[in-house]
């Protein structure tokens, strides 16, 4: 069974009891990229990846990872996927090189030392390697998460909210070494409520309340947004509104002939925010 | 692969323990302590009880001791390991649950053993206690064996836990009532039926039968196999519990 798609997810769902956690969620995931989920808190995020990795047993649906059931094939599949939980998820009283060196020893890493020595110099905790993680910052904590999850060099690589509580100058590094996983072949699936991060993804679906209410590229998610254009003649404003598809301007002009007294076109795009915002208004059905 | 997850699991369980320098105080010198107090209680009641046999209870007592500090630690680590969710990742990582019931009950295993050492050993001088080596050897082998059932039982009730807090109502319910039926104060026999056969029912009851009779000098080989078989049994039953109670997805 080949596919282009690391990942196949059809209409799959899952409750709480009364709620809804996922409500017939589809979508595909191409290999190495950088897939993005987006979402406010309670939107399902944790569940979907909780899902794909078979610690979750949807209640219907249908869900392929590498070609095989997450949870029927887990044991086929652990060597192929990591993942970095919401929670650090590591041994508090043990230090970052013996928790990373003890998930190596479970996925059976060979030449396991120079493997973790190198980890710990990518991550940044080279200094304080030896330390219990009890002692660590949240942000160090999440960086010793995510070298446990990645010491076997999956070709999956699942992260809840990786950069939460991580500051702005190792959020960028952390996005930089992502991109260099994905070029080198690693399928990131990453889950964030922040909208700027969510951009430097290649694909990203939104997800609301259990639902998906989009999945497209950052920049196709872009030109879903509206462009107002203003138009100034004498003093006088006009306005008018079109779809910020790239065509859709040209188009708006060449109805006007681009007339010699129009002096100004002003563009006022909205920004991620709005657009997503919207999205997630539009969709919260009203108590 | 199961065989080497486990012995990975418990080398872990292991520097865990050692590492943490609360678990490791509460599980040596706790014992110390509460063996302490019991030769200042001894030592009160045979100057007023004559016929008091020290060694009838002291043996029991430091046998108690490592069935309720196995239970409670591997409880209370476990469901840690819930809650912060490295149960969930080792899992992921592929790892089975026997590896993992495997891993912690080795792990404990060592931990029984230096608790055993200590409090024996501690027992032994204090009251100036005279055994064989062969007697200690079954000692040893008792205690070993209580410690694989309270381990697998502290693996059991975990499972029920979601926070540290929810093992505590199991403490009166499964461990405090050995005190009182188990044989370790007062002879079944001299309880009443009905409460005889909850008795029987405790790990606790069949350890204490052999100590008893190494203390009184009354074993008995096919008795002590008996006794040795019936607390094998309880440790696979609970291994099975625990199996069919740790659940690998949500
Ligand atoms: N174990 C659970 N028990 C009950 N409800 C849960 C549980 N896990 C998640 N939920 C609920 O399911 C919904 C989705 O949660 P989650 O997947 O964690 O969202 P996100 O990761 O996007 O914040 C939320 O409403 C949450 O309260
Ligand atoms: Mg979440």
């Amino acid at each position: 069974m080949s596919s282009p798609f690391a990942i196949v997810v059809k209409e799959i769902s899952r409750s709480y009891g009364e709620i809804k956690a996922l409500n017939k969620i589809s979508l595909d995931i191409p290999e190495g990229k950088i897939f993005g989920l987006l979402g406010p808190n309670g939107s399902g995020k944790t569940t979907l990846i909780r899902s794909l990795i078979g610690s979750l047993e949807p209640d219907s649906g249908l869900l392929t990872v590498l070609g095989k059931n997450p949870i029927k094939d887990r044991f086929e599949l652990r060597k192929h996927i990591g993942y970095m939980p919401q929670l650090s998820a590591v041994y508090e009283e043990l230090s970052a090189r013996d928790n990373i060196r003890f998930f190596g020893e479970l996925q059976e890493v060979e030449d396991l030392e120079n493997k973790v020595q190198s980890i710990l110099e990518f991550t940044e905790l080279t200094h304080r390697a030896e330390d219990p993680v009890r002692t660590y910052s949240g942000g160090m904590k999440k960086r010793v998460s995510l070298a446990c999850a990645m010491i076997h060099e999956p070709k999956l690589l699942f992260l809840d909210e990786p950069t939460a509580a991580v500051d702005p100058h190792l959020k960028i590094q952390s996005w930089e070494l992502f991109r260099k996983l994905a070029e080198n072949g690693t399928t990131i699936v990453v889950s964030t409520h922040l909208m700027d991060e969510a951009f430097r993804c290649d694909q990203l679906c939104i997800l609301n309340r259990g639902e998906l209410i989009a999945m497209d590229t950052p920049k196709g998610i872009l030109e879903k947004g509206r462009t107002t254009l203003s138009f100034k003649r004498n003093g006088k404003e006009e306005q008018q509104e079109i779809s910020s598809e790239p065509t859709a301007l040209a188009q708006t002009l060449k109805s006007f002939g681009l007339e010699a007294d129009i002096h100004s076109i002003e563009l006022y795009p909205d920004t991620i925010e709005d657009i997503v915002l919207r999205m997630v208004d539009k969709n919260t059905i009203p108590e | 692969m199961i065989s080497k997850h486990l012995t990975t699991i418990s080398k872990r369980v292991i520097k865990q323990l050692i590492l943490d320098k609360r678990y490791l105080a509460l599980s040596t010198i706790a014992p110390l302590v509460i063996i302490g107090f019991y030769k200042l209680f001894a030592d009160a009641i045979t100057s007023s009880t004559p016929g008091f046999v020290i060694a009838r209870y002291a043996i029991p007592i430091s046998a108690f001791i490592v069935h309720f500090l196995c239970f409670i630690l591997c409880a209370i680590a476990l469901v840690q390991e819930r809650k912060d969710g490295t149960l969930e990742r080792l899992f992921i990582n592929g790892v089975h649950k026997t590896s993992i019931i495997g891993g912690y009950a080795l792990g404990y295993f060592g931990l029984a053993t230096l608790q055993s050492v200590i409090v024996l050993t501690e027992t032994i001088w204090l009251f100036d206690l005279d055994f064989t080596s062969g007697e200690i050897i079954l000692i040893f082998i008792v205690i070993w064996l209580l410690a694989i059932v309270s381990v697998l039982l502290g693996i059991f009730v975990s499972t029920f836990a979601r926070s540290e807090g929810h093992v505590f109502p199991f403490i009166p319910l499964l461990i405090l009532p050995s005190i009182f039926l188990s044989g370790l104060l007062i002879d079944v026999s001299l309880l009443p039926n009905p409460v005889q056969i909850f008795s029987h029912l405790l790990p606790l009851n069949y350890a204490n039968n052999i100590l008893q009779d190494i203390v009184f000098d009354d074993l008995n080989m096919h008795e002590t196999l008996q006794n040795i078989g019936i607390l094998l049994g309880y440790a696979i039953c609970l291994w099975i519990l625990a199996s069919s109670t740790l659940k690998e997805t949500e």
